[in-house]
């Protein structure tokens, strides 16, 4: 299998990533917390917290699991509230929604500075399919903690699922004042630019997205933008030629860097043939 | 508890630096007992020193862990959409693993 300090390694990435791995993490953290206790130490509480919520992903099947980790930790931590987090989690997936609703206003209520609680209510909102309300709850949240980058990040998927691009570009904002070294963010801010569409969007979409490939030149998908922004340009509407050779030249180096990229992949040829063939098959005669 | 190269090379140091600490005092007592004049250390116990100090700077580096580039935005560079878009406050369950795994066990 794999030796401590990888499995180790392997559970600290994924916590700090934010990857929903669940199946391999509860193989993972079961293992190391069968094998590994004594090697854990203090870290085995944050890995029991992860196992429980990536349990949770794999349940019905996996509800042993979520309650022995929760009953671990509530011997460990009593009347602990990150603890009564996890416990409301088991009754949101369980669909308990009056009970989850019930506990996490009372935890409010009782530490109103504590931002989960109402985090989870928008979440709640989320599961049950009602999206404006969960819009506007998190409205109402960020207008209390507006630092919150996270909940920033949830809202542009709330309102690009609602089509509401605007209101995307305007949380990205908020997101892009926080974190001006992201280029995943330069490139979602540069990707809702682009879906708006228009001349002035299109050129700002452009510029978002060479930020992006300047801050991070193997961000393929940042080079596509370039690619697509600066070609769609140099062929709309009426524009100097000295414009539209600038905006064909752009394009050019976009599809020289994106040529670059992909031939120093070093792909084994036969996975290209493979795959030539196969999408061979898959055409129409 | 395991006990590597660095976590040795810096508990050697420091015993390196007390000794060579001691061994001065040592000097000072002798030099004062033998009525003789304080011209600076010998060179054994400075050399001694410095040593000490070295071995332990070493060990700690390595105890340290794993360096991270100095660029600002190198560690970025290698998160994906896919997980930066993950927020775990966010985790709902109303999802397809449901279904799956209901049919599975």
């Amino acid at each position: 299998n794999k030796t401590w300090p990888e499995i180790r390694d392997k559970l600290r990435e994924w916590r700090k990533d934010h990857v929903r791995c669940s199946e391999k993490i509860v193989e993972l953290g079961e293992y190391a917390l069968a094998h590994y206790s004594s090697h854990l130490g203090n870290e085995k509480w944050a890995v029991y917290e992860q196992l429980c919520v990536a349990a949770l992903d794999l349940c019905p099947g996996k509800m042993k699991v979520v309650n022995r980790c929760i009953q671990k930790l509530a011997e460990q931590f009593p009347s602990s509230l990150r603890v009564s987090m996890l416990e409301g989690l088991k009754s949101e997936y369980l669909k308990k929604w009056d009970d989850a609703l019930e506990m996490y206003n009372s935890m409010i209520e009782y530490e109103p500075t504590f931002p989960a609680p109402y985090k989870r209510k928008v979440s709640i909102y989320k599961a049950q399919g009602k999206i404006p309300e969960a819009v506007s709850e998190l409205n109402t949240y960020l207008d209390t903690f507006s630092c919150d980058h996270e909940s920033w990040l949830e809202l542009t998927d709330l309102y690009i699922g609602q089509q509401c691009y605007k209101q995307a570009l305007f949380c990205v904002e908020e997101l892009l004042l926080q974190h001006p070294h992201n280029h995943l963010f330069h490139q979602r801010y540069a990707d809702i630019l682009h879906t708006l569409g228009g001349k002035e969007n299109l050129e700002a979409s452009c510029k978002y997205y060479c930020k992006a490939a300047e801050l991070n030149s193997s961000n393929v998908r940042a080079l596509y933008g370039v690619l697509m922004s600066s070609s769609t340009l140099a062929s709309i509407g009426k524009i100097s030629a000295k414009v539209k050779s600038d905006h064909q030249t752009l394009a050019a180096w976009a599809c020289d860097m994106i040529e670059e990229y992909y031939k120093a992949q070093r792909v084994d040829k036969s996975v290209i043939v493979e795959t030539a063939s196969v999408l061979d098959k898959l055409s129409l005669k | 508890m395991y006990m590597g190269l660095g976590r040795s090379l810096v508990c050697a140091g420091i015993l390196i630096v007390l000794h060579a600490g001691f061994s001065s005092a040592q000097h000072r007592t002798y030099l004062r007992l033998s009525e003789l004049p304080y011209e600076g250390l010998p060179v054994d116990i400075t050399a001694q020193c410095v040593i000490g100090f070295l071995m332990s700077c070493y060990g700690i580096t390595r105890v340290a862990g794993e360096f991270k580039d100095i660029s600002a935005t190198s560690d970025m560079n290698r998160r994906t959409m896919d997980s930066l878009n993950n927020v775990p406050s966010f985790y709902h369950f109303a999802h397809r693993g449901r279904a799956i795994h209901s049919v599975i066990y």
